[in-house]
């Protein structure tokens, strides 16, 4: 070997060691350096360029960011014997390289932990509890049903009822999430890994048990129209009485008004009559007398008596 | 492969030829390679130190690996040969994630696929455990591009999970008939605003400009049961407005009939009272006059009056006082009148 070749291996060695010593870490990767499969110090979270011992020492790299976890839809059957498939989905993130490599090595790895925990834990908290816990976050609808039985609902308005009654929720879908993060956490800690959250995608029926919901459902539904329907018959004769009773109402109102207004006239009348007569008695009756002689219909028969006034003057002969 | 190799190198001996003649033709060309070589260099130090940032965009610099600005759109500079790494991401744009649908196209004409996996993003539970299909869009804009790019490593796939898993808890926290009606805008509201927190919980750089309902309907097997719902309330409706129609013909003609009787009334009130007036004002007339000489008027009233009664009878017979048991052969019908006079 020449001494210039010598020179340029020597020298390539040097650039090969430096560049092996000088790793770049990048925003989102934290590392941890191992010396012959030893941890070296404390695993490195800054980014930038770092300096290690060339060959010697391996840097293991590990994301820093939220990573995802896709559960497999489980089929769970819940307290009230209700077959659905629950669907999850998890974010974590890896917070202790050291122990994440000790414990897991890989991203693979973490992610199998995070089946057996977290498919564990699903079935744990859904299946001790109703279907409706996982369906529904909050009684919501119970206080509205609630709100509207207080208040007298307008006819018409209320067509659309709940068919059916509701259960209320102890826990809610919201707790449930958070039983299912609080139980992960738990088991992964000792993996490095912090469970950021725990959300149900997805919950669905079974696919044997959704044709009879379905059928459930139709069922309900035409229950709902023939109510409906009933209502409007129902209104109609509502509608049908008011017109009856507002009829009577009115009529008998005018009779009732008008006879008294006329019985006024009639009193008021006598009153008049009795006031102006008052002053002379009989000559009122005379008058009045010889006004209904008048009143006689002409071509009428009359039989006399010889003691009649009228022929006084006759009978004295 | 002989003869071509020995055709190759017959057909380029020339230009091999003059390069060699020109690596042995002294110092004066290897200052030109050199110089050629340091242009060369710094001309794509140049080219790779220089970037464009679009108006939709916002440029992430790393420098070796670390954060070290966010650069407006325009013109920059950065350090060449990787120092310097540039991720440009669109801040700008209003980004669009559907669920239960696809797009399709650059057209934008909307058509769903019937495949399973799309029908299971879309089948939602509702609190009284029926099913709804629920059809939605979420349209968001990356709103800090550095916590978009280093919080998370799928950003999208988050989107995705928590907005399914936000639209579902919103859901079933209402009862079928909300959900396919009233309650859309709410829904999209509520799921709007707890998605945000969820994402802000995250810190991942997302801003949700909001969620819409697309299509809502109840399966597809269950929809003629649904149609059903709304015919009877039409019909129910119609039968309502049939008999409001038949009080509105029917209370108004009574209300004026009522009037009528009333007014009628009133009329024969203040005739009743007029005649009464009349007649007395009548009378106390007569009264005087008659009271300025009684006797005289008394008795010719009553003549006259006799007179002109008996005048219009078709018969006048006279009776005897003292003749009795007379049969009143004469009286026949409406020609009866009762005789004799009052004093």
């Amino acid at each position: 070997m020449s001494r210039s070749s010598a020179t340029v291996f020597a020298s390539l060695a040097v650039i090969a060691a430096l560049v092996n010593a000088i790793y770049i870490l990048p925003e989102w990767e934290q590392a941890v350096v191992t010396q012959f499969g030893r941890p070296v110090g404390s695993p490195i979270v800054k980014s930038g360029p770092h300096l290690k011992v060339p060959f010697i020492q391996r840097v293991r790299r590990f994301d820093k960011r939220i990573l995802n976890w896709d559960g497999y839809p489980n089929q769970i059957p819940t307290k009230d014997k209700k077959y659905i498939m629950v669907d999850t989905t998890a974010r974590w993130r890896i917070t202790d390289p050291l122990l994440f490599l000790q414990t897991v090595q890989t991203e693979a790895g973490a992610r199998m932990r995070l089946d057996g925990i977290l498919d564990a834990a699903t079935r744990d908290v859904i299946s001790s509890r109703n279907l409706v816990e996982a369906v529904r976050n909050s009684n919501k609808i119970l206080d509205e049903l609630k709100a509207r039985a207080g208040k007298e609902v307008a006819p018409g308005g209320e067509e659309e009822e709940i068919v059916g009654e509701i259960e209320a929720v102890t826990v809610g879908r919201e707790s449930l999430s958070g039983m299912i993060i609080a139980r992960g956490k738990a088991g992964l800690k000792e993996f490095g890994i912090e469970l950021i959250d725990v959300q149900l995608r997805h919950i669905s029926y079974e696919a044997s048990v959704e044709a009879k919901v379905y059928e459930r459902m139709i069922s309900e539904r035409q229950r709902i129209a023939q109510k409906i329907r009933s209502v409007g018959l129902g209104e109609r004769s509502k509608i049908q009485g008011k017109i009856g009773k507002d009829l009577q109402k009115i009529d008998s109102e005018a009779y009732r008004r008008a006879q008294e207004i006329e019985g006024e006239a009639d009193a008021r009348a006598i009153a008049i009559y009795a006031r102006a007569m008052n002053s002379d008695p009989s000559f009122y009756e005379f008058v009045r007398t010889l006004e209904a002689y008048k009143k006689i219909p002409p071509g009428s028969r009359m039989i006399l008596s010889t003691d009649s006034r009228f022929l006084e003057l006759m009978r004295r002969r | 492969m002989a003869e071509s190799w020995d055709e190759s190198k017959k057909r380029h001996p020339d230009w091999l030829r003059t390069l060699a003649a020109k690596f042995h033709a002294g110092p004066g060309f290897e200052r030109r390679f050199l110089l050629l070589f340091t242009c060369a260099a710094g001309a794509l130090a140049l080219a790779t130190s220089v970037y464009t940032v679009e108006p939709s965009e916002e440029a992430v610099v790393l420098r070796l690996g670390r954060y070290v600005s966010t650069e407006p759109p325009g013109l920059h500079m950065r350090l060449p040969f990787g120092v310097d790494r540039v991720t440009k991401v669109k801040t700008k744009v209003i980004l669009q994630e559907e669920f239960g649908f696809r797009s399709s196209g650059e057209d934008g004409t909307r058509t769903t696929y019937g495949n399973d996996d799309l029908k299971s993003e879309s089948l939602t539970l509702t609190g009284d455990l029926n099913v709804a299909n629920v059809e939605w869009i979420v349209q968001y804009q990356i709103s800090d591009p550095k916590k978009y790019l280093f919080n998370a490593r799928e950003v999208l796939k988050n989107l995705r999970d928590i907005s399914q898993s936000v639209l579902r808890r919103v859901v079933g926290d209402r009862i079928v008939s909300q959900v396919l009606t009233t309650g859309r805008v709410e829904i999209a509201e509520e799921a709007q605003r707890l998605t945000q927190e969820v994402l802000d919980r995250y810190d991942i750089g997302v801003r949700i400009v909001t969620v819409k309902l697309q299509d809502v309907n109840p399966p597809e097997s269950v929809r003629p049961a649904f149609n059903e719902v709304n015919a009877a309330k039409q019909e129910q409706e119609k039968v309502i407005n049939q008999a409001e129609r038949e009080y509105n013909t029917v209370i108004p003609e009574a209300m004026g009939k009522a009037e009528q009787t009333i007014r009628n009334a009133q009329g024969y009130a203040t005739a009743a009272v007029n005649r009464a007036e009349g007649d007395a004002a009548r009378f106390r007339v007569v009264l005087k006059a008659y009271q300025a000489s009684s006797r005289v008027t008394r008795s010719r009233l009553y003549l006259e009056t006799m007179e002109a009664l008996y005048g219009r009878m078709e018969a006048l017979t006279i009776i005897d006082k003292g003749a009795s048991g007379v049969l009143p052969v004469y009286m026949q019908g409406k020609d009866a009148a009762p005789a004799g006079d009052n004093k």
